[in-house]
């Protein structure tokens, strides 16, 4: 668990890069920091690992201050990732994922079968990654190779600066599925900083958005910051697409008027998200499209029961908050 | 593989070129000229030359490498532009302007002269070694210490490694522009090859001041080489 305690920071005697910044990342939980440029999103990201220092608060780790552990000794139990990588150029890829192992001093049969781990793990095949050098590698195997790198000593908590922001669209999309499927599994408590909202609303399981100055807008889940933007910066920054992304996070099953069906044409799997119930709507001829589970129709979805699923999605948000504060 | 090739061919062609020097030095040559040219006589001479070079370049190099790492280092990146000031004024005072001054202190001798050679290679070297380091980019600098390595760490496995062609190529102006300029030394009483060519200037043997001009350039070559050498053998071993 990660708990920033009323922390600011200022360069110099300008105004606060990041200002009063109080919040909590539950353990194993993605923490996307999102905003626009400036925000202070990477200041608050490098607080955790101390390469920046606050300038007045505190960031805490399982309860204990940063300030009181060795910045050294703190780093190596904390995977960080950068957007430009930083691999080291003349280190083969092998050379690059052992880097805190061997800070730690593990032996070399250890090293040798983490690194082929963990290069399973981010889908480059060991046997031909492991003695390419960083400049053989495209823009998001070099990524890949970060994340090794970053989680090679297993540590518990992962710092991830704009990761997919140097690829191109369908890479950054190829890597943000991967990172969903390895965070499944592995569980890390993540910070992860953006700018881009739609990444941001696909990685977090909680989003803390950021303004220009380092204030916090809100905290709070993707579908409560859709659905109930706590200011009108945020609101403004989510975009007018908020409603249609709100259909991302919603499944059919969200939807399901359940019984027969009327509708023919293509259909849906309750596991679908409402998004793709709505294009199946939009492509149909009928008012309706069958929801189909395996081989048996379990009901329908139409426009109306999607409009509903909207509006209950946000009175539940409603009632969260209501029990949060 | 191509730079490999040549490092292999360049010193067999050197040592041909110096046996012809050689030869030719001596096919014809007076009882006096062969005074000074004989090969034991030759070989001293260079001798002499390549200590000077040695121990001077050494020098730099021990003085200048961590004044560039001293200068490159956050808190202390004030200090670089006056050291490269003092290097600058080292390398732009004539440098028997330099031996001059150093003869003044230490009077006549190898060691006028190898101060003389000190202060005059330590710009190429501090300048490099400042701008191999500086050159290191910040990310991977960043990465680095955010995993966890201690700043002796980073400079020692990262910063320095990949600043080390740069560094390497500045010992290299270094020791080439020495073994030129080491010709002087003989002014300091200090010898070399620049004995040669003095003793021959002063006695209008041309003969002589060939052979010394010639065994100097290709000296340069040769430190040149292998210096490149030894760069190449330290990347390859790591
Ligand atoms: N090392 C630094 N020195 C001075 N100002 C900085 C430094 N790092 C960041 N800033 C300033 O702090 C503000 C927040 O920066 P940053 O945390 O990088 O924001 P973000 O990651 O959200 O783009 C910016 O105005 C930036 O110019
Ligand atoms: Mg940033």
């Amino acid at each position: 668990m990660i708990r920033y305690e009323a922390v600011t920071k200022r360069y110099g005697d300008g105004p606060p890069a990041l200002d009063g910044l109080t919040l909590e990342v539950p353990a194993g939980e993605t923490c996307v920091l999102v905003g626009p440029s400036g925000g202070g999103k990477t200041t608050a990201l490098k607080m955790v690992n101390r390469l920046v220092e606050p300038t007045s608060g505190r960031v805490l780790i399982d309860g204990r201050d940063v300030a009181s552990t060795d910045p050294v000794i703190l780093r190596r139990g904390i995977g960080y990732v950068i957007q430009q990588v930083g691999l080291f150029p003349h280190l083969d890829v092998a050379a690059n994922v052992a880097t805190v192992p061997k800070l730690l001093g593990w032996d070399r049969d250890r090293i040798e079968a983490r690194v082929d781990e963990l290069l399973d793990l981010v889908g480059l095949e060991p046997g031909t990654y492991r003695h390419r050098r960083p400049e053989e590698l495209s823009g998001g195997q070099r990524q890949r190779v970060g994340v090794a790198r970053a989680l090679a000593a297993d540590p518990p908590i992962l710092l991830m600066d704009e990761p997919f922001g140097a690829v191109d669209p369908v890479t950054r999309a190829r890597l943000q599925d991967e990172f969903l499927r390895v965070q499944r599994t592995l569980r890390r408590t993540v910070v992860l900083v953006t700018h881009d909202i739609d990444e941001a609303l696909r990685l977090g399981d909680r989003l803390a958005v950021l303004a220009t100055g380092g204030r916090l807008e809100q905290y709070a889940t993707p579908a409560e910051v859709l659905a109930r933007p706590a200011t009108a910066f945020v609101a403004d920054f989510v975009g007018a697409g908020r409603t249609l992304r709100r259909l991302d996070l919603l499944t059919v099953a969200d939807a399901l008027v359940p019984g027969r069906t009327t509708g023919g044409g293509p259909s849906v799997a309750p596991a679908a998200t409402l998004a793709d119930a709505m294009a199946a709507l939009l492509t149909s001829d009928g008012p309706s499209v069958p929801v189909v589970d395996g081989g048996s129709v379990l009901g329908e979805v139409t426009l109306d029961s999607i409009r509903a699923a909207l509006r209950e999605s946000q009175v539940d948000v409603e009632v969260d908050v209501e029990v949060d504060t | 593989m191509r730079e490999g090739k040549r490092l292999a061919v360049t010193p067999l062609l050197l040592c041909a070129a110096a046996v012809g020097v050689v030869v030719w030095a001596h096919k014809g040559a007076d009882v006096s000229e062969l005074g000074v040219l004989a090969t034991g006589k030759l070989a001293l001479r260079v001798r002499e030359h390549l200590a000077l070079c040695a121990v001077s370049t050494a020098l730099a190099v021990a003085v200048a490498v961590p004044a560039g790492v001293a200068a490159t280092r956050p808190g202390l990146r004030r200090l670089a532009p006056p050291l490269l000031f003092v290097a600058n004024v080292g390398q732009s005072v004539p440098t028997i302007a330099v031996l001059a001054l150093a003869f003044s202190v230490t009077g006549i001798g190898f060691r006028t002269a190898v101060i003389g050679l000190w202060a005059y290679s330590l710009l190429p070297v501090l300048r490099n070694t400042v701008a191999g380091l500086a050159g290191v980019d910040p990310a991977v600098v960043e990465a680095a210490r955010g995993m966890g390595m201690s700043r002796a760490q980073v400079l020692r496995r990262v910063e320095f490694p990949l600043a080390w062609p740069v560094v390497v190529a500045g010992i290299r102006t270094a020791a080439v522009v020495n073994v030129g300029t080491a010709a002087l030394a003989t002014f300091v009483g200090a010898g070399g090859l620049g004995a040669l060519i003095t003793v021959g200037l002063d006695n209008q043997r041309d003969r002589i001041l060939y052979t010394g001009a010639a065994l100097t350039a290709l000296l340069a070559l040769a430190v040149d080489w292998a210096i490149a050498a030894l760069a190449e053998l330290g990347r390859s071993r790591r």
